[in-house]
């Protein structure tokens, strides 16, 4: 049955591309005078060939999941990568990934995965139980710098072994118990372990490649070079042209590409929102990954607009580096969180339906409702400001606020230094990076304010919150309080009912409020452009796109 | 006696109208051009309300109003504001100084190196020529983009820098236009007549080597006012100029252009004022050129 419809399937593309050329014949015809290009838009040309056209944001820093921190970064590995779980991309829910099942012990610590036989990697290598341990291992040790290892540290022994403490691997919890068993040992039940599996830092990665360009743990091989790279993922790496676009091909040997209907993804990075958007118009793009705040009131006056705007598991943030001297007071910082006027902000630069915050995780997270003390309040701000020893703002040094060159963070930071001059008198310079020197300035603690956003790796409070610890990789401000550490860390994880647990949750937000090393200003929603010719993408609060899912439908 | 008197005063004023001669001339050949006149009022103008702009701004440059957001022109504002709700006129007029000052500063530092390093090389020619020349050509190989980050790297970020840099950048194809132009006047009589009544070498590059350049100087420097400004716009954009909340011409175009289909206003405005600018830059350059070719002067 199956090629039998292929084979109808196939003659109606003849007869459409047929048509097509004869339109784009005519068409040709009747330009020839006025232009020679090239008449058909990427959009037409993906719709017929299956190749979607993804509008990436910017240049993802690195392919390599266990280096890798962001959401550019996170687009383009999860096609070439996939973890034991999958979700539904819809719902969220776990659902088999290179596991075809799984059992989990009646104490909750206990989970043991049964790989597919036919996991396979792109070169036609068999994935075993081996793999992940190997990568688990690759993803905790130091040298690798990996910003998200702490996302491993629910398993047994993990941060132990991360930290030094132990040396012997083996005693840390993820064993295989055969080729295609894996038994995984946690600290505690942790309820949303399934879900971290489906992050990349826990995707396994090629231990033969990795080893032929370099040690196990040495950042910046050649090993996620197009041609070089091998995954496991319903996509393999053609091509990538630094700044230019990367492209992935259909990987044959993906367990599951029967049901993989894209030939080619390319992702281009597009950091300039205003071009991402003509682009769109001019059929360039399928998927753009923003939108301009001025264009969204035009957008909603489209009938099937392609504009979508859902909500989205993200916090917008500043942080705040506590090792600068005048920055190092909680009183400060308070002053400043309390001096920006979120509403505005929200209703007249960013104009996407956010949701102004006054917490780190955004409102409604598993059931979970922050309360904050935190307001817009320009009275008390100042009155922080001047107990902190500077009256009306007199004699506080110049700050700057870094952010990663794009338009929109731009016009936020330039709203945000007018209503510190206006409600504390203090002068902010802004100063703008790309995305990887950014991230760099940001991990090496050069920068005195910057700005940050959160997306949700997984549903749970514990994402927004645990990365404050002392040792996070993804902490950035210097800021330390083993007390929160003990409540993140150890507290939190081992309460058995879901009530006391986000209670836990609460105490440590507060702290982390009253301490204010970040300063929260609006809880993201997604605003994207998608063709109508993309189907099967269906919105979901991670945003998370599941490739294997989509299908281009064409119209003519 | 008298008559004495008489004569010498004569000889006295006769000489003194020679001597003052080429610049009233021109003076006088430049008041003909309306069009030239037009562009000089006009860009004095600007210039004076750049300098009153602190005393005359309707508001403040970086006030914002959040609530009005983007309006088109009103009574209140009279030409709109921007997306924070800050007053495009006011903007505009900050700009300008900012503009108008890279413009005419960066110019002046073009103008002074290129000058006299162009002049030099090609009055003495030989080996002095062919190392001062290969240092032009040396910078010209040097990335302007480097160039100027390694600048801003070493002194910090500071507009009176930027100035300088995009000067010290823009010197080198005014060097090569004044070399070329001057080698081919060196050989000609007139200035070995000047050899021969015994005036010093210094003497002739002031005095009749640089003013017969002058005409291709005043094109190329009325082409290089708006292409510094525009640069100035370029490095202010990658965060390597000024810095929000300041703001010039080059950057209030470059971010209307983003939003010209929604707020029109701001991309027109800021547009009209560097084309205004730039058309009066380019009728008196053409007219001081007129004006000021010492062989027209001659007819």
């Amino acid at each position: 049955m199956k090629e039998i419809s292929l084979i109808l399937n196939l003659s109606e593309l003849l007869k459409k591309s047929i048509n097509l050329l004869k339109l784009v014949f005519l068409a040709q015809l009747l330009l020839l005078s006025a232009s020679c290009g090239d008449s058909q838009t990427n959009v037409e040309k993906g719709n017929i060939n299956g190749t979607l056209y993804w509008g990436n944001g910017t240049e993802p820093q690195s392919l390599d999941p266990q280096i890798a921190t962001g959401v550019p970064e996170h687009h383009v590995i999860s096609a070439l990568m996939e973890g034991l779980v999958l979700k539904d991309r819809k719902t969220l829910l776990p659902k088999p990934g290179v596991a075809e099942s799984w059992d989990i012990s009646d104490d909750g610590r206990v989970y043991t995965f049964k790989i597919r036989d036919n996991a396979r990697w792109s070169n036609g290598d068999s994935l075993t139980a081996n793999d992940f341990v190997w990568s688990w291992w690759r993803a905790l040790q130091p040298a690798l710098g990996n910003l998200y290892a702490y996302m491993l540290f629910p398993i047994e022994n993990a941060q132990e072994y991360y930290e030094g403490a132990l040396t012997d691997f083996s005693k840390v919890g993820a064993k295989a118990l055969d080729e295609n068993t894996l038994q995984v040992t946690l600290n505690h039940p942790t309820p949303y372990f399934l879900q971290l599996l489906d992050h990349y830092s826990l995707f396994p990665v090629h231990k033969e490649t990795i080893e032929k360009f370099g040690a196990a743990d040495e950042r910046g091989t050649r090993w996620t070079y197009a041609g070089n790279l091998v995954g496991n993922g319903a996509f393999t790496l053609d091509e990538w042209e630094i700044n230019r676009k990367i492209l992935v091909k259909k990987n044959k040997n993906y367990w599951d590409s029967d049901n993989v209907d894209l030939n080619e993804i390319v992702f281009l990075p597009i950091d300039n929102m205003v071009t991402e958007e003509r682009m769109f118009r001019a059929g360039q793009l399928h998927v753009t990954s923003s939108l301009p705040a001025d264009k969204i009131a035009a957008y909603k006056e489209i009938d099937d607009s392609p504009m979508r705007i859902s909500p989205y598991l993200g916090t917008y943030f500043y942080r705040i580096n506590v090792d600068v001297p005048h920055l190092q007071d909680p009183r400060i910082r308070r002053a400043l969180a309390m001096a920006i006027d979120r509403v505005n902000l929200v209703e007249k630069i960013t104009k996407g339906g956010q949701i102004p915050a006054y917490a780190m995780t955004p409102p409604g997270t598993m059931g979970y409702f922050p309360e904050s003390s935190l307001q817009y309040d320009p009275e008390r701000a100042r009155k922080l400001l001047s107990d902190a020893g500077y009256p009306n703002g007199k004699d506080f040094p110049i700050t700057e606020i870094l952010y990663n060159t794009n338009e929109g963070h731009r016009k936020i930071a330039i709203a945000i230094q007018e209503m510190w001059k206006k409600n504390l008198n203090i002068d902010i310079q802004i100063l703008n990076q790309e995305w990887k020197v950014y991230l760099d300035s940001e991990s090496a603690g050069e920068y005195q304010i910057s700005r940050a956003g959160w997306i949700g790796d997984y549903v749970d409070p514990n994402n927004f919150l645990d990365m404050f610890i002392c040792e996070g990789g993804n902490n950035r401000t210097g800021w330390c309080n083993e007390e929160y550490d003990d409540l993140i860390l150890k507290i939190a994880p081992a309460t058995k009912s879901h009530k006391e647990r986000l209670e836990i949750f609460q105490k440590a937000e507060t702290m982390l409020l009253d301490d204010m090393p970040v300063i929260p200003i609006y809880t993201y929603t997604s605003i994207q452009l998608i063709d109508s010719a993309v189907k099967n993408f269906d919105s979901n609060i991670m945003n998370h796109a599941y490739y294997k899912d989509i299908y281009l439908e064409s119209l003519n | 006696m008298d008559k004495l008197n008489n004569i010498t005063s004569q000889v006295e004023a006769s000489s003194e109208l020679k001597s003052s001669s080429l610049w009233r001339d021109a003076w006088i050949r430049l008041s003909k051009n309306r069009l030239a006149i037009a562009g000089l009022i006009v860009l004095l103008t600007l210039i004076m309300i750049s300098l009153l702009t602190p005393i005359i701004a309707p508001y403040g440059y970086e006030e914002q109003n959040l609530a009005i957001g983007a309006t088109a022109p009103s009574e209140e504002h009279l030409l709109g504001t921007d997306i924070f709700g800050r007053d495009m006129l006011t903007r505009i007029m900050y700009g300008g100084r900012v503009s108008l000052m890279v413009g005419f500063v960066a110019t002046s530092v073009a103008l002074v190196i290129g000058i006299s390093w162009g002049a030099i090389a090609g009055f003495f020619g030989g080996r002095l020529d062919a190392v001062m020349m290969r240092i032009v050509d040396a910078l010209y190989a040097l990335p302007f983009m480097i160039f100027i980050i390694l600048l801003m790297v070493v002194f910090g970020r500071n507009i009176l820098l930027l100035f300088l840099a995009i000067g010290a950048v823009e010197w080198l194809t005014m060097a090569r236009i004044v070399r070329s132009q001057v080698m081919s006047i060196r050989n000609q009589e007139f200035i070995e007549a000047a050899y021969s009544i015994g005036l010093t070498r210094w003497v002739i590059i002031k005095k009749h080597i640089i003013p017969n350049t002058i005409g291709p100087v005043i094109v190329y420097t009325t082409l290089t006012i708006p292409s510094v400004m525009l640069l100035e716009a370029f490095l202010s954009f990658l965060g390597l100029g000024i810095q929000p909340p300041q703001s010039s011409w080059g950057l209030l175009i470059n971010y209307g252009v983003e939003t010209m289909e929604e707020y029109p206003w701001l991309l027109i405005f800021p547009g009209m004022a560097l084309s205004l600018t730039l058309f009066s830059l380019n009728f008196l350059g053409d007219g001081l050129r007129d004006a000021l070719d010492p062989r027209a002067s001659k007819d």
